[in-house]
């Protein structure tokens, strides 16, 4: 009952925010020239944008793809503290919570952070198995069919289809600031975000948001202490 | 094979093992465990340093719409979250602002 209401609420503007996203993916994989299975082993399997793109943007590089290894790792090192902060929320069974690993990603990740603090703990995994399910398979059908369409796409489209990933993460983020912790991260992050552009690019969103995330902890375990 | 191809499979087993290295960290926390509020604190200071690097400064083909078109967008989806609630409506509605204005 609860995985197929979480499949349903995955269709809404989550699978609009994947599956332009993963359109937009697979039409660039397509120009890269690989082929459909590079292109849906690295939207199903990484399963994150910005290291996917990282990769994608080195194959045709000079040195090759070899070397990008580490920065598309770095860009996507998000997954770690996104899998503690959601580790706890996912049931009572800690072995089961590893059901969840292969779709531990921003939009389920956002989702579950808003959602799972108010289910029953039972049914948690089962909620972010339904949601994440949902959104993968979202995710893997509009990588094939971008990489179908590519030829038909042009550059102004896939610029639309592109912004409606931080058009979706921006509207969540608004939502979550309702919350005082929420609150302080958005604000602390905004104020860090100069120094995506001073940082290396493989490690400059992480790096902005270790500064950004560290500052807002800070600043809540202050107030915390405040009689 | 490729260097593209080995250079997937690492990345693929890189994210794997973070992951997992996330959840087995989180196996023994609660999630009111100062690391793990800190770990979330950071995940989403992360998340919205990227949201406003790729409406103010994207990279790559995004870059081919006009900043105010990005910029206003991202406010008419807001305002339209606080307006009306949900998450379709605003994002098609930035959506839409974003389009019209980059049309102009």
């Amino acid at each position: 009952m609860i995985f197929r209401s979480a499949c349903r609420e995955a269709l809404g503007a989550p699978a609009l925010a994947m599956a332009a996203t993963f359109m937009a993916f697979g039409a660039a994989v397509q120009a890269a020239g690989l082929g459909m299975g590079w292109g849906l082993a690295a939207g199903q399997l990484v399963y994150g944008m910005p290291g996917q793109m990282v990769l994608l943007a080195a194959v045709g590089a000079p040195g090759g793809a070899l070397p990008a290894v580490l920065g598309a790792v770095a860009a996507n090192a998000r997954f770690l503290p996104m899998a503690v902060a959601l580790g706890p929320w996912l049931g009572p069974h800690v072995r089961l919570r590893f059901l969840a690993m292969p779709f531990i990603a921003v939009t389920p990740w956002a989702m579950a952070m808003r959602r799972l603090p108010d289910l029953p703990p039972a049914d948690r995994l089962a909620w972010f198995l339904g949601f994440a399910l949902t959104s993968w398979t979202v995710a893997g059908l509009s990588t094939w069919l971008g990489h179908l369409v590519a030829p038909v796409l042009d550059g102004w489209i896939l610029a639309a289809l592109l912004f409606v990933n931080p058009l979706y993460f921006g509207t969540i983020l608004a939502g979550d600031t309702r919350f005082a912790p929420a609150r302080r991260a958005v604000l602390c992050g905004a104020v860090a975000t100069p120094l995506v552009l001073l940082l290396p690019a493989s490690w400059a969103l992480l790096g902005a948001g270790l500064v950004g995330g560290t500052v807002a902890f800070l600043w809540g375990q202050a107030k915390e202490r405040r009689p | 094979m490729s260097s593209a191809a080995l250079a997937l499979i690492l990345l693929i087993l890189a994210c794997a093992g973070m992951r997992a290295a996330g959840l087995l960290v989180a196996g023994r926390l609660k999630p009111d465990h100062p690391f793990v509020r800190w770990a979330g604190s950071v995940a989403q200071a992360t998340l919205t340093a990227f949201v406003l690097a790729a409406v103010i400064a994207p990279g790559g083909i995004m870059a081919s719409l006009p900043l105010v078109a990005r910029v206003a967008g991202l406010a008419a989806a807001v305002a339209i979250l606080f307006w009306r609630g949900g998450l379709l409506l605003p994002v098609l509605g930035g959506l839409a602002v974003t389009l019209v204005l980059a049309a102009l």
